[in-house]
């Protein structure tokens, strides 16, 4: 039976097609891991020195030497890669490697040594540490802040678990075609079903998510924790994003502006003086801080905090959440179109007390007259696209 | 019911163009496919091939991370600015002999807009094409990056020291150093000239203007001893009588003359009376195609005419009768009129021709103009240039007697007649220099190229009347390593003040001491510097003499036989300084509807004698010129437009067209725009393609321009527009009427104050991100101009009357494009827009074929970032004058006028923020903003008290095809011609 429901060459153009699909599979799995492999050489870092010194000075700060110490190695306070769901106060190596690459060792040394401030004094107390084996760490974050942090390897992702399925199916049709292994063909069949209805769902939730980034929270260059200045210290919103209220942008504050308090305010409690140190330096030097966009809204969305803070005077926190919770920033909503459009349609406007509403005569007669009780902003056309889009 | 065509072919078979159109929009749409263009050689197999790859692509870029965007916020935020929000600084334009008072918008440091100002009395809130397009010239790549010498990079420090010993040198040697400029305005730049000049002690300066008004200026010499352009005051003006002056176009003030032009002939507010235009002319010029009464002639008959109009006033008024050649045409009727209307006239030529203007002087003098419609308080001084100066120089240089030659803002070797020679002579000079901010013919041949900063990019004061200042200041700081000429001029003198404190000084020591309003000068420069003006009256002691008038009559030289060439700037190109600015190549000429070349225009009855049609090549006097056949040409003459023919201006107007600079004769001394007894041969078998476009977008003969005269319209406003009433009585509906709770935004149209000019069309692209597409893409009618400019011609083919018509989205309110998108990318707004969601089209182009306006365009590619189209959005200078409020559309979209819902949003919330209603006016969008004519008026239609609903209420007011039952929400009033003598 099953020979007459599959003729040969059929068979044969079959056959060559699962190569191919497995083959495509392959590529698929491997270009994105070989774009992210590329490495730096490091080798034109290294001036005169051998390489041997650099080895030892990484061993020395991951802690591997020297074999008897009785402190702790630098690795486990000043981390090499860093994630940004806890945030770690002190200054990851990177961060350390750069502030110090341009620097002399004396500098170098003398911060690690006579350290300065509370949190600093605490941590490298009962530091003795030979100068040779720091001149060695000194190299090596030479190197570091040159090649930039080590990669974190590629990781069993979404792909990974999408090929799986396809590999599944892939046995699962061979097997039906040619092997019959599994005796009950409703039980290859519905593997098929199953994994083909599975793909297709983790292909539709990723377009439905795709350049959606919420709980996005990038490692800042500065560790700027809202917690401490809007939680713990109390200061309002609009302190620092002033232009929330009349300006397209809430905009972020230019460090002239962080200068009003930390003129005085040198050292923070949880980082010490490390990150502060980072802001003085920016204003002195007229070095700007490069800071990592979170909100990021599409080139043809046309977003305006002055309609919604303003006008709408709606709180920070319905669109970025608890802000004062947040050690590190994160992006509290989707900011999908669904989510403008649903806000839109329950967020009532403040329509007797702005005269700019006198226009909408008809809607205030109704108001008046009872025929509606409310009017929210989809009623005045907050959802039309060219509110947005123009 | 008249007939409105838009091509000599249309008129000659309606059906059978509307079948060639047909087919050739089919074959434009069908060679996407086809590949037999070079731009869309994909087969079917390329597009497998791009598929493909596309699914590839996708699938990595979905597995891939988010690119990381940085924000990076101010140090020091200067107080007046909010991210992401515009500012405004007053400023002044003045380039290539055009003025024009300005405010620029600043979107977080880069200018990116220019608009109108409207307190200045002299531009007052109006702008040119050139003007709105100058932005772009900004962002060239084409400007110099640095100062040159011999095309080696050099230092200001080692350039300066260079010259300056060079300059001592002179100096002591009695050297004669030359300073060749165009007309300088800026009373603080003379100044310092002067002082320039008293250190060098034998310099001369010489005012170039490759269009001169050298004419008028001497002929004033003589009537009222000193040279002056008079001003001429449009607005208190009855009759106004021009021979081949385009005031509305490229004649000296076009901007001030189109403003007082349009006041004197709207009709708005139950206005009864209006100017009268006549145009005596060859081509067909922008001011021809608006007169009541046209006159084509042939350039050389014009003295005679003048001499006969000058003869018939006098005669009544009992003046001189002065002996001369006889006329071709018959004045008495227009001397009855001028008569009619004594001190409420204007004659002016475009002549450069000495007797001509001593002529119009002593006609305007006998009518009684000077001191009323013509004032001598605040003369016009944007053209200061005198031709036979020039032609010295060139002795001079030539003879070696000019050591040292500085060439400031002027291109002889491109843009003078002898253009060869000055190329050949400037190497005889010892020094040369020129401060030009781009490479052009002149500076490739000097040795040091000291580049001069974007008029944008610096500080100046200018007086472009007597007594009628403003002032420049930067919106940008230099982008590339370039210097103002007034620096530079200040450091050679050994002075260490920077140019604006030079300024101030020069405002302290003069602007400052014309006024009583303030005794504190920081008080007065700085509410000088807000407002970019301060105005004066300067009184006048000129009196008119009769001086020369008979021997100028005696001078007037017969017309002659043959074919004459006419030589003209166009509108949108000048005199060609702006070549490289693309979006002035891809303006069609508002008459002849023709981008990027131009042509030689030759009268219909000359093309069929000789077998011409329009792409055939015409040899003139040896130069070869695609033709093009021009409705109301004047019998024997051919019209050839300047400014095109570049050999260095940059990657867009490098040889785009012919120069007929070469053409431009002497006579008498001044330069004379048209030659005599052309020889004109067609050069069998060839022919030259042309953009034209005047047969594009057709509203297929449905009557969409409405006109009347003024004797009918006095009798009943509805003259002319009674087709609205029979449309109205039978429109019925099975569609709901659309309901408007809040707003309803309106444009109207006032046909009768359009002239045509484009300002809206640039003003619009500048505003709105609209892409430039080039040449061949223009050819196949896909010009993205969001507001396009439709002309039309009506009766005799010889000399036809025109009407403009500026067409752009109708915002419909039952719109037929919107129930035909399969995917709802065009839908209605609340407020009565017309929407259109870009990244929802799919670009099924049902909207565009189902749109009766033909308003909607198409991406047909991608012409940003695109090789391919290499203007000025291929460069990421190029891309910084985008307005950042506004998305750049990408390939496969379909867009169009938007009615600037940017300008509507930014407004809105400006008064919700304020708690306050909209007030009427406050919403400009790009084309009302700066339109010359105030013939575009944009308000809220639910507003009963706005201009734009009493406008809708006037008996003028139609819609375009009203009887489809559309409801646009843009409207239009009939033309008046006040033609009925």
């Amino acid at each position: 039976m099953r020979k007459v429901f599959l003729p040969g060459h059929f068979t044969k153009h079959l056959k060559t097609s699962i190569a191919f699909f497995i083959l495509s599979l392959f590529i698929f799995s491997v270009i994105p891991i070989q774009t992210t492999a590329a490495d730096d050489d490091p080798e034109e870092y290294l001036d005169n020195h051998s390489n041997e010194d650099i080895k030892r000075g990484e061993r020395f700060f991951k802690g591997l030497l020297p074999k008897d110490r009785k402190f702790e190695s630098c690795v486990s306070c000043h981390k090499l890669v860093t994630h940004s769901d806890t945030l770690d106060w002190n200054p990851s190596a990177m961060d350390i490697a750069v502030k110090f690459a341009g620097k002399d060792f004396s500098e170098f040394q003398s911060s690690v040594m006579q350290p300065n401030g509370k949190k600093m004094e605490a941590s490298h107390k009962d530091f003795q540490i030979e100068e040779e084996d720091l001149k060695k760490v000194k190299l090596y974050l030479d190197g570091l802040a040159s090649t930039g942090p080590p990669n974190p390897g590629p990781t069993v992702n979404q792909i990974m678990i999408f090929l799986l399925l396809g590999a599944l199916m892939t046995l699962a049709l061979i097997d039906l075609i040619f092997f019959h292994k599994i005796k009950y063909r409703l039980v290859t069949v519905l593997i098929l079903v199953v994994a083909l209805v599975l793909q297709i769902k983790m292909v539709a939730d990723a377009a439905i998510t795709l350049g959606r980034t919420p709980n996005y929270a990038p490692d800042q260059p500065i560790k700027f924790s809202h917690k401490v200045h809007v939680g713990d210290n109390k200061i309002d919103c609009k302190y620092c994003h002033h232009t929330a209220e009349f300006g397209k942008s809430a905009g972020i504050p230019a460090v002239e502006l962080c200068m009003n308090c930390h003129v005085l305010v040198r050292e923070g409690t949880n980082s010490g003086k490390f990150e502060i140190s980072k802001v003085v330096d920016a204003f002195e030097n007229n070095k700007p801080v490069e800071w990592t966009r979170i909100h990021n809204l599409p080139d043809h969305v046309f977003f305006s905090h002055a309609q919604h803070v303003g006008v709408g005077k709606l709180d920070c926190k319905q669109c970025h959440g608890a802000v004062e919770e947040m050690d590190v920033m994160r992006q509290h909503s989707d900011l999908s179109m669904g989510w403008c459009i649903n806000c839109h349609r329950d967020t009532k406007v403040d329509f007797r007390d702005n005269a700019y509403y006198d226009n909408y005569k008809k809607l205030h007669d109704n108001l008046k007259s009872g025929k509606i009780d409310t009017i929210r902003a989809v009623d005045i056309g907050a959802n039309d696209c060219m509110r947005c889009h123009y | 019911m008249k007939t409105y065509w838009r091509s000599i072919e249309e008129l000659a078979n309606p059906k059978e163009l509307r079948r060639v159109e047909v087919r050739e929009e089919a074959k434009q749409k069908s060679m996407l496919m086809r590949g037999d263009s070079d731009l869309n050689s994909a087969s079917r197999r390329d597009f497998l091939k791009t598929f493909g790859f596309g699914i590839a692509a996708a699938s990595i870029v979905a597995s891939c991370k988010r690119p990381v965007n940085k924000a990076i916020p101010y140090l020091v935020k200067p107080d007046e600015i909010t991210p992401g929000t515009a500012d405004y600084y007053a400023s002044s334009y003045f380039e290539g002999n055009e003025y024009g008072s300005i405010v620029v918008k600043v979107r977080d440091g880069r200018p990116i807009k220019i608009e109108g100002n409207t307190l200045s009395s002299v531009s007052q809130g109006g702008t040119s094409a050139r003007i709105q397009a100058s932005v772009l010239n900004l962002y060239d790549d084409a400007r110099f990056k640095g100062p040159f010498k011999g095309g080696q990079e050099i230092s200001w420090e080692k350039a300066d020291e260079e010259i300056m010993a060079r300059l001592a040198d002179l100096q002591s040697q009695g050297g004669k150093v030359v300073l060749l400029s165009s007309t300088i305005i800026s009373p603080s730049t003379r100044e310092l000239i002067r002082k320039f000049a008293d250190k060098q002690t034998n310099t001369e300066w010489i005012q170039y203007d490759p269009v001169s008004a050298s004419g008028i200026l001497q002929a004033n010499l003589k009537s009222f001893g000193s040279a002056f352009i008079p001003d001429y005051r449009f607005n208190k003006a009855k009759v106004v009588v021009s021979f081949g002056a385009d005031f509305l176009g490229s004649w000296l003030s076009s901007v001030e003359y189109t403003k007082g032009y349009s006041a004197a002939r709207q009709l708005q507010n139950d206005r009864k009376e209006m100017l009268r235009h006549y145009q005596f002319e060859s081509g067909m010029t922008l001011s021809g195609s608006n007169a009541d009464v046209r006159f084509p002639i042939k350039p050389s008959e014009e003295g005679a005419i003048v001499l006969a109009l000058y003869n018939a006033i006098a005669k009544i008024k009992g003046g001189q009768i002065l002996a001369g050649v006889p006329s071709s045409v018959d004045v008495a009727d227009l001397a009855k009129d001028l008569l009619e209307n004594e001190k409420q006239s204007i004659i002016i030529s475009g002549s450069n021709d000495v007797n001509i203007q001593l002529l119009v002087n002593g006609i305007n003098q006998l009518l009684g103009n000077y001191g009323q419609t013509i004032g001598l308080e605040n003369p016009l001084l944007v053209k200061q240039g005198i031709d036979q100066d020039t032609e010295q120089l060139l002795a001079d240089l030539k003879a070696g007697t000019v050591k040292a030659l500085l060439v400031w803002n002027a291109n002889p070797v491109y843009d003078h007649p002898k253009g060869a020679e000055f190329a050949g002579a400037i190497k005889k000079a010892g020094l040369s220099v020129s401060f030009s901010e781009r490479p052009d013919e002149t500076t490739a041949l000097c040795q040091y190229v000291l580049p001069e900063t974007n008029f944008l990019e610096s500080w100046n004061d200018l007086e472009p009347k007597a007594g009628i200042y403003s002032l420049s200041q930067p919106v940008i700081a230099p982008i590339f390593n370039s210097r103002q000429p007034q620096v530079t001029l200040l450091k050679w003198i050994g002075g260490d003040l920077n140019y604006r404190d030079y300024i101030k000084n020069h405002w302290k020591e003069n602007q400052f001491q014309k006024q009583k309003d303030t005794a504190d000068f920081r008080q007065f420069w700085n509410t000088s510097l807000q407002n970019g003006v301060f105005e004066t009256v300067s009184e006048s002691k000129s009196v008119y003499s009769p001086d020369g008038l008979s021997q100028a009559a005696s001078q007037v030289k017969p017309a002659v036989g043959g074919l004459e060439v006419v030589i003209y700037e166009s509108i949108a190109i000048g005199n060609g300084k702006y070549a490289n600015n693309p979006w002035l190549q891809e303006l069609p000429d508002p008459v002849a509807k023709i981008s990027w070349d131009n042509f030689a225009a030759v009268p219909v009855a000359y093309a069929e004698e000789n077998g011409l049609k329009n792409e055939d090549v015409i040899q003139v006097n040896g130069i070869e010129l695609p033709v093009f056949v021009q409705p109301g040409q004047a019998k024997d003459t051919i019209s050839v437009a300047l400014g095109y023919g570049r050999e260095i201006a940059g990657k867009v107007g490098d040889q785009t067209g012919t120069n007929l600079y070469p053409f431009v004769g002497i006579e008498n001394g001044n330069r004379q725009f048209f030659v005599s007894s052309a020889k004109v041969e067609k050069v069998p078998g060839k022919t030259f393609e042309l953009a034209i476009s005047q047969t594009h977008h057709s509203m297929e003969g449905r009557p969409i321009v409405r006109e009347t005269t003024l004797a009918d319209y006095i009798k009943n406003p509805v003259s002319g527009n009674e087709l609205k009433a029979e449309h109205e009585s039978k429109s019925v509906t099975l569609y709901e009427a659309p309901v408007y709770n809040g707003h309803h935004w309106g444009m109207a149209v006032d046909l009768n104050s359009c002239t045509g000019c484009g300002n809206c069309a640039i003003a619009c692209q500048a505003e709105n991100n609209i892409q430039v597409i080039g040449k061949e893409q223009v050819r196949n009618r896909r010009i993205m101009h969001w507001i396009r400019i439709d002309r039309y011609y009506s009766e005799n083919p010889e000399n036809p009357k025109v009407s403009f018509q500026p067409v752009m989205c109708q915002h419909c309110g039952n719109a037929p494009c919107e129930n035909v998108c399969p995917v709802a990318a065009t839908p209605h707004s609340e407020e009565g827009l017309n929407q259109m969601a870009y990244n929802r089209c799919v670009g099924t182009k049902y909207c565009i074929n189902n749109c009766p306006y033909r308003v909607r365009r198409f991406n047909w590619f991608q012409y940003v970032k695109n090789e391919k189209f290499d203007f000025a959005s291929n460069s990421d200078l190029g891309r910084m004058v985008l307005n950042p409020d506004v998305t750049v559309r990408s390939r496969g979209v379909v867009e169009k006028c938007s009615m600037c819902v940017q300008r509507i949003q930014e407004k809105k919330q400006l008064a919700k923020l304020e708690g306050r209603a909209i007030a009427d006016g406050e919403i400009k969008t790009a084309c009302s903003q700066s339109c010359p004519g105030n013939a575009i008026v944009f308000g809220d239609l639910e507003n009963p008290e706005s201009r734009i609903s009493k406008l809708f209420k006037d008996k003028r007011n139609y819609h375009l095809l009203e009887e489809l039952h559309t409801l646009p929400s843009v409207g239009y009033l009939t033309k008046v011609r006040n033609t009925n003598v």
